[in-house]
């Protein structure tokens, strides 16, 4: 897969204009490529899709851009040395260049690969299309603002966001234009539109964008032909003459404020130049030409030098009263409060590193450093004390009482009188952050929330309260608080009486607001009642507010605080051991599981254990139900609707970990149809299974019910809210007249998919999200669309109690697991599949018998083989060869495979899958691409020596690489090494442990530094199940197997077979 | 800056301004005043003629001379001087003491504001930083005319006003100081006044030697890339919140509105030139941002 990259040209040169810059767009993909090194010029990228390929793959995603053009430009990257191989060609290319320089050879490294120890940045001819400035920006506003299309490198989010920003700086009007001399040869002036950065919070954003600045965004080398198609001169252009126009160098990576802070420029610029319309009339020739010139696309002024230079001069000048230039540092004033018993402030002088507020140094080292630059910690300042004054001379004109503190050569501090301090406080410090000047305030007054009046509260549970129900009362009380200060009804009225808004109270000084003693009057005679729901609300999230007051303090007695922190998972639940009954071990996070679906179980709310695939879901869930039962809390029965793919393996499970529970299958043409027969067949059941089609279909039956529970498994089924099962099982999960808990088990990131969660939250905490319109307008829209960190931080607050994910990759979990997990994955068989089994069977075994024995056993072999193709699919058995539309639903073992790989493919892992049939590995290969649309490469006996190797290395060593790989056992199960993947699939057995180890090996051996997954997928009451439960169970017989493969199976008896292959009914 | 008409001038520079009346940076109202105490009022009423219809072609600073060209009656342009007396090295010496003694001067000057109070700073060493009389100001012009100041040169009096305020360092120029230098200069005052008010109180500086020693040795850090260089490519954060929802300016809070008018001297035949071009500037920006608005809703569909 290629991945599409963004890179800004400083100049590109054109048919039609000559230095104008360009956005250039590339993609890399992955191939096998010699090393290369520089020479005359930069080496060709190796990876580069050419741009008749890359026009391809953008018009087929819908981007392909207006206004571009062919261009080659030289990129720096990071390079990895790789020793050529002895290729004739290359030597004597070292020998002509014969500089240190030519010896070199390497490859570029793409995203994602893996980083070597010893990185080289090395420049590289990279081609691809060139977007001018004005279409760049129209281009950059259609790409996805938040993480969603693995196909776009991520710097292309980076760019996307920096041009929001520009747009931001439009729609604020937040620019002035300007006449700049130009770098470009010819013209030396233009007319531009300068953003203006002098906003503290557009300050703040510059710092952020430099410091995430992913450098390939700037890593364009400055050189002489990167040419469009027409000029494509490079080739033609002697070695000599190419090398002394681009001396071989590539640009280290430097810090950014101010390269972001012009291609911030670049965009605001270009956006304006395209939308301005001029209007010249009654301007004087000096004006008129500057504001032609904003709207053409070079903005190069037609005047004479001194006319242009003059207008430079004034549109500077005209800037520098409202912003500085982007500096590393800035002016910072700090006020300090009186001393005990003075009534002056002190204002202290000092310089303020714009990229980490917290790095200041006083005004006395910037006038101590002279003509010199000053380090602020890492961070170097050119001209301190001009930095210093010339934001002091801007203070000046919006907070006055700072010229007396200027009064002398070096002034580091100055005094201010209370009214003075006060109107910095409250209006003067916004308005000197506002013309780029840092104000620090003693913190009780530094603004925002805290330095509000607001609550301090204690709570505790009252003491009979076991905290079990969210309605209850707690026993609280509560204090104002303004600035972190407590204070009581009475100070505040005594304080209010002072009449002044800055006052003194308990060695602090706190701001008094007008309506802050009737806001604290108001409270105190509602006195209100403080829940549990309320305790758990407000210590949720930051700034929440009760009766209109923001919560500055909550603090929890030790029981209180005991049910607070495990309910916001700070804590977790008191793990719970296995419980009686349950027949198997629990690991420790398991322990941890069950104690948590108990302990929200005691609070009657729902849960959704989302643990990765592996980790034992199954167990948990089982568990928990034993735990109940044991507890003689389970009363009545519960509920379980999963897809039919996994019914038998929930079946399967149930029947040997939790022997005690009475568990039933809803499903099937036999099962009961009328709410007095399913009330006797319930009468001593405690877990009724059925499927999501079933729970839709019989939906007024099984709602006759009264569930103790309802539990929906791989609860992704239900992630569209309007689809009827999703309603169908919302409709299910409201309580009657008893409660009825809910459970959801899933093994995809729920947390992260914000489409999803309503319907699950509304499946298991209906209160919680809300209405889904509501859900929409406040989380779903700024999430989704823009990426809104602060909304997805409050929807995460919010559903955060009720998800429990733990992966395989924690490091509490890890410990916990083997190195290898090996996995039963439980199927059963579709209706096709089951008559085709029963048919094949019957007339085989009746031929078999009456067969001489010579022929006996190659029939016998024969016969177990079609019924291992049945298992697969029924297409394999009958020998089709094209994949049709309904090719899934004719499978149950299919079906359950595409759930497994849909998971592994979601938390981008890597997955092996080998079979003994390779028509069926061809058919499994067609079905999955179709189903990805991606390409799934396919290693058999009939693959090329060089194909082969070609698969491998691509599978181990693309970033971007298949996530799916399949392999014929006998090909693929010997020799190889591929690691990466940490997933493996038997997709059909061969009965011999040893033989499918050797292909598991692949994966986990040396080099494997995740945790393997090991998926056998076994047919339930078929000859799959039987043959596996005799290998487990050690029978005699397996050790034969063991020994000899399959060929033991030729010489079984009819009867033995018989027994062997029959279908068992369930 | 507009011109504006000083109410209390004389009838010649009751004819500059169309705009109303206005405050006028001092420097221009003290110049002007310079001009109007002038004595040949026919001569400079032809002046005022020539600096209105446009006959100044050019005005340039020029290092410390100012270099102009007239249209006169001839085919060519007359090429117009002007200069200061230049104050000397221990003039200057005297001043720089001076000038560092306020911050405020410098704070001011840096921030594109000519201190109201700034000839006290030259009054240390006798001198001025404006010209008091009109004899200060050195001319030359290129015109048949023996006269000094001639109406050439009289018109570039009229336009020089305003051109100070394009860059408040000019003046410093005319008086032998670029800003640059003049910078350097002022740096290495206060640098010397710390040093002063170090002796006076024993205390210790603040480290300048170390410093100074510091910047041979110092390399820049490198960059985190070098040490990680995943990071070329790497961008895994999200859009920052107060970009999720773009927002107009509120009233009167645009780049335009805070920077105030352009100071650029105004062409006198183009009275309204200074105003046309911010007001369409403003109503174009205006459209722009609604533009940019809908480009920022419809944005990711």
């Amino acid at each position: 897969m290629s991945l599409l990259h963004a890179t800004w040209l400083p100049a590109i040169r054109t048919p039609t204009s000559s230095g104008r810059p360009a956005l250039l767009v590339w993609a890399d993909t992955w191939r096998v490529a010699n090393p290369a090194g520089p020479s005359a010029t930069p080496a060709v990228h190796p990876f580069t899709l050419s741009t008749e390929n890359l026009r391809a793959w953008l018009s087929e995603r819908d981007l392909l851009p207006n206004g571009i053009i062919d261009a080659t430009a030289c990129l720096t990257l990071p390079s990895r040395r790789v020793k050529a191989r002895s290729n004739p060609k290359a030597i004597k290319v070292q020998n002509e260049s014969n500089t240190e320089i030519g010896s070199w050879t390497g490859l570029p490294l793409q995203a994602g690969e893996p980083i070597p120890k010893n990185t080289e940045w090395w420049p590289w001819q990279v081609q691809g299309l060139a977007i001018e400035p004005g279409e760049a920006t129209s281009w950059l506003s259609t790409l996805p603002l938040s993480d969603q299309n693995s196909d776009l490198g991520e710097e292309l989010r980076w760019w996307s966001h920096l041009q929001r920003w520009a747009l931001s700086i439009i729609a604020r009007g937040r620019w002035l234009p300007q006449v700049e001399l130009s770098k470009g040869e010819g013209y030396p002036h233009r007319a531009r539109w300068v953003p203006l950065l002098n906003r503290e919070d557009d300050r703040r954003r510059l710092e952020d964008f430099a410091a995430r600045l992913p450098l390939v965004a700037t890593c364009a080398l400055p050189w002489r032909e990167p040419m469009g198609r027409r000029s494509n001169r490079t080739t033609r252009l002697r070695p000599e003459a190419m090398r002394e126009a681009n001396p071989i160098a590539s640009c280290r990576p430097r810090s950014g404020r101010i390269r972001v802070a012009s291609l911030l420029e670049e965009l605001v610029d270009a956006q304006l130049r395209k939308g301005f319309q001029t209007n010249t009339e009654g301007l004087d020739p000096l004006l008129a030409t500057w504001q032609q010139a904003l709207g053409t696309e070079t903005g190069v002024i037609n005047l004479p030098n001194e006319e242009a230079e003059r207008l430079a001069a004034a549109s500077h000048h005209w800037r520098e009263g409202v912003a500085g230039n982007v500096a590393a540092a800035r002016a910072c004033l700090e006020l300090f409060t009186p001393n005990e018993g003075e009534e002056l402030w002190e204002l202290r002088f000092s310089l303020q590193a714009e990229a980490d507020p917290a790095l200041k140094l006083p005004a006395a080292k910037a006038w101590g450093s002279g003509a010199n630059f000053l380090q602020l910690g890492e961070i170097r300042v050119d001209h301190p004390g001009e930095v210093l004054l010339e934001g002091m001379g801007r203070a000046l004109t919006v907070f006055p009482p700072i010229e007396r503190g200027l009064d002398n050569a070096t002034p580091e501090s100055m005094q201010l009188t209370p009214a003075e301090a006060f109107v910095l406080v409250r209006t003067a410090a916004s308005q000197l952050r506002d013309v780029g000047v840092g104000v620090e305030l003693p913190s009780s007054l530094s603004g925002g929330l805290a330095s509000r009046l607001g609550l301090a509260i204690k709570a505790e549970l009252s003491q009979k309260s076991r905290g079990f129900t969210l309605g209850e009362n707690l026993d609280w009380s509560w204090e104002l608080m303004i600035g972190g200060i407590r204070l009581t009804l009475k100070e505040l009225e005594r304080l209010a009486g002072k009449r002044s808004p800055l006052v003194h109270h308990k060695g602090a000084w706190i701001e008094l607001r007008p309506n802050d003693l009737k806001n604290a009057e108001r409270f105190c005679s509602a006195n209100p009642d403080m829940s549990l729901d309320d305790a758990l609300r407000l210590t949720a999230t930051e700034g929440d507010t009760m009766m209109r007051l923001p919560v500055h303090k909550f603090e929890a007695g030790p029981r209180l605080q005991g049910v607070l922190e495990q309910y916001h998972q700070q804590k977790a639940p008191d793990p719970l051991p296995a419980p009686d009954g349950f027949n198997g071990q629990l690991r420790p996070y398991q322990e941890r599981g069950l104690g948590w679906l108990a302990f929200l179980h005691r609070f009657d709310q729902g849960a959704c254990l989302a643990d990765d695939m592996g980790l034992g879901k199954t167990i948990q869930l089982l568990a928990f139900l034993q735990h109940l039962k044991a507890e003689k809390e389970l009363k009545r029965p519960v509920l379980l609707v999963a897809p039919t793919s996994v019914l038998t393996n929930w079946k399967r499970e149930a029947l040997s970990f939790t022997p005690d529970l009475n568990v039933r299958e809803h499903y099937g043409p036999r099962r009961p149809s009328t709410p007095n027969d399913l009330k006797k067949e319930l009468k001593t059941i405690d877990l009724l299974l059925t499927s999501y089609g079933l729970m839709q279909r019989d939906s007024e039956l099984l709602e006759t019910i009264d569930w103790q529970g309802i539990v929906i498994d791989e609860a992704q089924a239900i992630k569209n809210p309007s689809a009827k099962q999703s309603q169908a099982a919302r409709d299910i999960s409201k309580p009657s007249k008893t409660s009825r808990f809910r459970i959801a088990l899933t093994g995809t990131p729920v947390e992260n998919r914000v489409s999803e969660l309503w319907a699950l939250m509304d499946f298991l905490n209906p209160r919680v999200l809300g209405e889904e319109d509501f859900f929409r307008q406040r989380y779903r829209m700024p999430i989704e669309r823009y990426g809104d960190m602060s909304s997805l931080r409050d929807l995460k607050a919010r559903v955060s109690p009720f998800i429990l994910r733990r992966l395989k990759t924690d490091k509490a979990i890890i410990s916990d697991l083997p190195e290898k997990v090996e996995l039963s994955e439980w199927v059963g068989l579709s209706k096709e599949q089951q008559g085709l089994y029963s048919k094949i069977v019957d007339e085989t075994l009746d031929a078999i018998a009456q067969a001489p024995l010579g022929q006996r056993h190659g029939k016998v072999l024969g016969l177990l083989t079609r019924l291992k193709q049945i298992c697969n699919h029924p297409a394999l058995a009958l020998k089709e060869t094209t994949v049709e539309k309904n090719f899934i639903t004719r499978s149950a073992k299919l079906q359950r495979l595409e759930e497994i790989l849909e998971e592994v493919i979601e938390a981008g892992d890597r997955a092996l899958l080998f079979t003994q049939f390779a028509e069926w590995g061809h058919l499994l290969q067609t079905y999955l691409q179709q189903r990805w649309k991606f390409e799934v490469p396919f290693l058999h006996g009939g693959t090329r020596k060089t194909e082969r190797q070609a698969m491998v290395d691509r599978f181990q060593e693309d970033p971007r690489g298949p996530q799916i790989f399949l392999l014929s056992l006998k090909a693929g199960g010997v020799g190889l090494n591929l690691t990466r993947a940490s997933h493996v699939f038997h997709v059909d057995r061969w009965w011999n442990p040893a033989v499918e180890n050797q292909a598991t090996d692949r994966a986990y051996r040396i080099g494997q530094d995740k945790r393997v997954m090991v998926h056998k997928f076994i047919t339930s009451g078929s000859v799959e199940e039987k043959i596996d439960r005799m290998i487990i169970e050690k029978s005699r017989l397996a050790e034969d197997i063991i020994g000899s493969g399959e060929d033991w199976l030729g010489g079984l008896g009819v009867n033995q077979l018989r027994e062997l292959v029959a279908l068992e009914d369930k | 800056m507009n011109s504006n008409t000083n109410q209390s001038s004389t009838e010649i520079t009751t004819a500059l301004g169309t705009e109303g009346l206005g405050q006028q940076p001092w420097w221009v109202e003290q110049w002007m005043e310079l001009i109007n105490s002038y004595r040949f009022k026919k001569r400079l009423e032809r002046a005022w003629t020539y600096a209105r219809e446009g006959n100044v072609t050019s005005i340039r600073f020029e290092g410390r001379r100012v270099h102009a060209r007239v249209q006169g009656t001839g085919e060519d342009p007359y090429k117009v001087k002007l200069w200061l007396d230049v104050l000397n090295d221990e003039d200057w010496g005297y001043v720089l003491e001076a000038l560092t003694q306020k911050a405020r001067w410098s704070a001011q000057l840096l921030a594109g504001i000519m201190p109201a109070d700034i000839e006290r700073a030259f009054a240390a060493s006798g001198r001025r930083l404006f010209p008091f009389k009109l004899q200060e100001v050195r001319s030359e012009c290129s015109c048949p005319d023996k006269a000094n100041p001639c109406k050439h040169i009289s018109a570039i009096y009229f336009l020089m006003g305003d051109r100070f305020s394009e860059d408040p360092f000019v003046l410093f120029q005319l008086r032998g100081r670029t800003r640059s230098k003049l910078l350097a200069d002022l740096a290495e005052q206060r640098l010397h006044a710390l040093a002063l008010l170090a002796q006076t109180t024993t205390e210790e500086t603040g480290s300048t030697d170390d410093e100074s020693n510091n910047q041979n040795n110092w390399a820049s850090p490198p960059h985190p890339a070098v040490l990680d260089p995943s990071l070329w490519w790497r961008y895994d954060a999200s859009l920052n919140a107060d970009l999720v929802v773009i927002t107009p300016a509120m009233e009167g809070d645009t780049g335009l509105d805070s920077a105030g008018e352009l100071p650029l001297a105004e062409e006198p035949r183009f009275p309204k030139a200074g105003h046309l071009f911010l007001s369409h500037l403003r109503e174009q920006g205006q459209l722009l941002a609604q533009q940019a608005m809908m480009q920022a809703m419809t944005a990711g569909d």
